[in-house]
């Protein structure tokens, strides 16, 4: 074998994988294990969606798409925009890839050099430093503490800025931590980003619709009109309307990023699903209702894990305004034995433990760059959460 | 500092944009355009495999899969593999692609380091080389002759290789020439191979279903298993089960190259479609009668668009073995001028004229790193094929 190119050695393989596959050994040995490390809905495809991509099937929509996306779904996605943000975009600034990573990754493939910085506030998704770094570029993480919701601070992005910054990437609301930016906090980034316009801005929206209690979700083109023309807004329908696995992601941004983007999706795959594209045009554009039903869900479980673990001795879990994840503190478990005999030196012994003593799978917040906490996903019925929560009631009531 | 990346600028810029654009701006003019220049069957994708795809999406299959794709479908890789082939890949030396073009991207990714070198024998689909450069590698193309029926000698192969070396990629049959190899011609270019063991080999085999006149392309491995640990053999459902618009690639290759290969995927698109992985699991595993059928009606269509160019004063069609695309010199019409006015110097100016004056629209042999040649496809309904010739040979009896 001749070695591997040195780019693959920049990618660590996944923490969270080492969780899974440990989680996935259990459950194979016959033990009730619940996994909250789920990052995708445990809601269907809408049926419409459904519809349409059977249709498609039938008519003969199987040739090959355009490497940018269907025009009937670019149209949804135009539509999409206007209709959410009040954003227009033309038809050459909108792509769509398999999945919104793919969006992100042609987006960096097409303009990282080496030596490129990227500003990425954690705690974040890894994907975004990982595939940066795996194009060339360099990461410069921002911590977002949870005194501060886990939200960027606008001078802490100031701070993080020299003149090889290309990207400043936000997610909003954020994985793992379920924060999501108003619009006046926004707005006080985009003041820095205007003293900086060597700066780029990748808003990550995939998660825009699951937001709760009247949040209304903000984005920066729409917050901040004079940077839309520096501003590359990605989102999907795999989140909001359960369609992980059709992989539709899709941006919107200034032509010649778009070209760019699209130029380089050329190289890695060409275009995209037919019937996937024809799902998500139909679901962008059909009734959503189902939307609504989701969302008060997510606000429910929400409510009630984190109710449930602040009850937990050594937990603190901040309550966030979006996604489906909860992002509980641990440092007061930390230098603690479990009931197992096992000593909790940071958030991956206490991951292990409660995995491997209460049977409850979550993610370490190292793994997205902020210790010591979990991501802990809600996307999982309500009986599971419970239980769940029981557990990790029960696992910290052990802790000596 | 440049916003767009260095490495665009790697990617040769576009040889057929101007055909293309010329062929939209007639037809949208209301001109009877006939496009011979698409590399995709013009027949509809199996019913059994809709069907297949149809159930998917009922039954849920709508979520996330793993990154190498679903274990149904890297099982029936391997299965394939094995009845059409004899070729011994375990399901965990599968990877499942949107589409074949990411398996080789992921290929050069995954091993390609500055100045490693990738030997592509031409006329080739251009992808080969702009993806190795994509990679920062360095593509080293060999010329291979229409009086060798445009293969690849032995010696031509030997004479390429050097210390730095790291890929010799086959594509049999060959896009744009239709030229295959049998297991005696191809056993002559392994054995150059056993005499390097720092080279890998990629065998591009997706249209090894698409051969005629009783001709049996034959795969690397088939013909020398003892480079199996050094040999990746592509394939993918587009060609064969007219299925281009569902995006699915795949190939066989080392353990190690797959992991490594899920590993970079894993950062870009994720998996495929999976919806698109159950349609190509039917594809595979059901049925195999439509794959006859097309091939049948194929054939007929080669050996007519064969006699009607020999026909053309002026052009030269070799009948090749495979794929569905004829590659005639056109070098005999250098120097005479249209009956539209139109001086012919290069093979695209022929094809620019012969679609201004005909609307028949070709790929110059430029756009395949070998000139003096155009690409005909013959993936177009018999009557339309046939009248496209006959306006090739009128053009061709107007030249002066």
């Amino acid at each position: 074998m001749p070695a591997l190119a040195e780019r693959l050695n920049r990618v660590p393989v996944a923490a969270s994988v080492q969780m899974t596959i440990k989680a996935r050994a259990l459950r194979a040995e016959g033990r009730n294990v619940i996994s909250l490390t789920i990052g995708e809905p445990n809601f269907a495809t809408p049926a419409h969606a459904i519809e349409a991509a059977h249709q498609a099937a039938l008519r003969g929509d199987t040739k090959y798409p355009p490497q940018d996306g269907t025009l009937a779904l670019k149209q949804a996605i135009q539509r999409k925009f206007q209709r959410d943000s009040g954003l227009d975009y033309a038809l050459d600034e909108i792509c769509a890839a398999n999945g919104g990573k793919q969006c992100i990754y042609n987006a960096l493939m097409a303009t990282v050099d080496p030596g490129d910085e990227a500003v990425i506030p954690v705690p974040a998704w890894s994907a975004y430093w990982l595939m940066n770094e795996l194009v060339g570029g360099k990461s410069v993480l921002v911590n977002c503490p949870q005194n501060n919701g886990f939200k960027p601070r606008a001078e802490d992005i100031a701070a993080a800025i020299t003149p090889r910054t290309k990207w400043l990437i936000l997610n909003n609301p954020n994985n793992p931590t379920g924060a999501a930016c108003s619009a006046d906090e926004l707005k006080a980034i985009a003041e820095v980003m205007r003293r900086h316009p060597h700066v780029w801005i990748m808003s990550d929206d995939m998660y825009e619709h699951l937001v709760f209690d009247g949040f209304r979700h903000a984005t920066m083109a729409q917050v901040a009109p004079d940077l839309k023309e520096r501003t590359v807004t990605i989102s999907g329908v795999s989140k909001t309307y359960a369609m992980t696995g059709w992989r539709i992601g899709f941006a919107a941004g200034p032509k010649a990023l778009i070209k760019a983007m699209v130029n380089m999706q050329g190289q890695v795959s060409a275009g995209i699903s037919t019937v996937g594209q024809a799902a998500a045009a139909a679901a962008l554009d059909g009734p959503q209702d189902g939307v609504e039903e989701m969302i008060a869900a997510y606000k429910r479980r929400r409510d009630f894990v984190v109710e449930a673990l602040n009850a937990c001795p050594g937990i603190s879990c901040h309550k966030p305004e979006g996604a489906f994840y909860v992002f509980p503190n641990v440092a007061g478990c930390l230098g603690k034995t479990t009931a197992g005999g096992r000593t909790i030196g940071n958030d991956f012994d206490f991951c292990m433990a409660l995995l491997e003593e209460q049977l409850v799978a979550t993610v370490h917040g190292a793994a997205y760059g902020m210790s010591p906490y979990l991501r802990v996903s809600t996307a999982t019925d309500d009986a599971s959460l419970h239980e769940a929560c029981r557990r990790i009631k029960a696992f910290c009531d052990g802790l000596r | 500092m440049p916003f767009i990346a260095d490495r665009l600028n790697r990617i040769s810029p576009s040889q057929t944009m101007a055909i293309t654009g010329k062929a939209r701006a007639l037809k949208a003019a209301g001109k009877d355009v006939i496009s011979l220049s698409v590399g995709e069957p013009d027949f509809d994708t199996p019913r059994n495999v809709k069907d297949a795809a149809i159930r998917a999406m009922e039954a849920g299959e709508t979520r996330y899969t793993d990154v190498p794709g679903i274990p149904a479908l890297r099982k029936a890789v391997a299965e394939r593999f094995r009845a059409d082939s004899g070729l011994d890949y375990r399901a965990e030396e599968i990877i499942v692609t949107s589409g074949g073009k990411q398996v080789i991207f992921n290929a050069m990714l995954c091993t390609m380091n500055p100045g490693d070198e990738a030997i592509v024998p031409s006329p080739c689909w251009v992808s080969y080389p702009d993806i190795v450069a994509l990679a920062e590698g360095t593509p080293v193309i060999v010329p291979c002759s229409e009086n060798n029926g445009f293969k690849l000698r032995p010696a031509d192969l030997e004479a390429a290789i050097t210390p730095k070396t790291k890929w010799f990629m086959l594509n049999n049959p060959c896009n744009p020439t239709g030229a295959a190899y049998n297991a005696a011609e191809l056993k002559a270019l392994t054995d150059v191979l056993m005499r390097h063991p720092h080279v890998w080999v990629f065998t591009d085999d997706i249209y090894n279903k698409l051969t005629y006149g009783g001709f049996k392309a034959a795969t690397v491995l088939e013909v020398e298993p003892r480079l199996k640990d050094r040999t990746l053999t592509m394939n993918g459902v587009s060609k064969s089960y007219a299925m281009t618009g569902w995006r699915i690639g795949f190939c066989g290759a080392p353990l190690e190259l797959i992991r490594a290969m899920d590993k970079l995927q894993s950062q870009s698109t994720s998996h495929a479609t999976s919806i698109a992985q159950w349609a190509a699991v039917e594809a595979l595993s059901g049925p195999q009668d439509s794959v006859e059928m097309m091939r049948q009606t194929f054939e007929k269509r080669r050996d007519m668009v064969v006699a009607m160019l020999n026909e053309a004063p002026g052009l030269h069609c070799l009948k090749p073995e495979g794929a569905f695309y004829v590659y005639p010199s056109v070098r005999a019409c250098f120097g005479k001028t249209s009956a539209g006015g139109t001086k012919i110097v290069d093979d695209e100016t022929f094809v620019v004229a012969l679609l201004e004056e005909t609307g028949v629209a070709a790929v110059h042999g430029a756009a395949f790193c070998y000139p003096g040649y155009m690409r005909i496809s013959y993936a177009t309904d018999t009557e339309t094929l046939r009248d496209a010739c006959a306006r090739i040979q009128n053009f061709c009896k107007g030249l002066s």
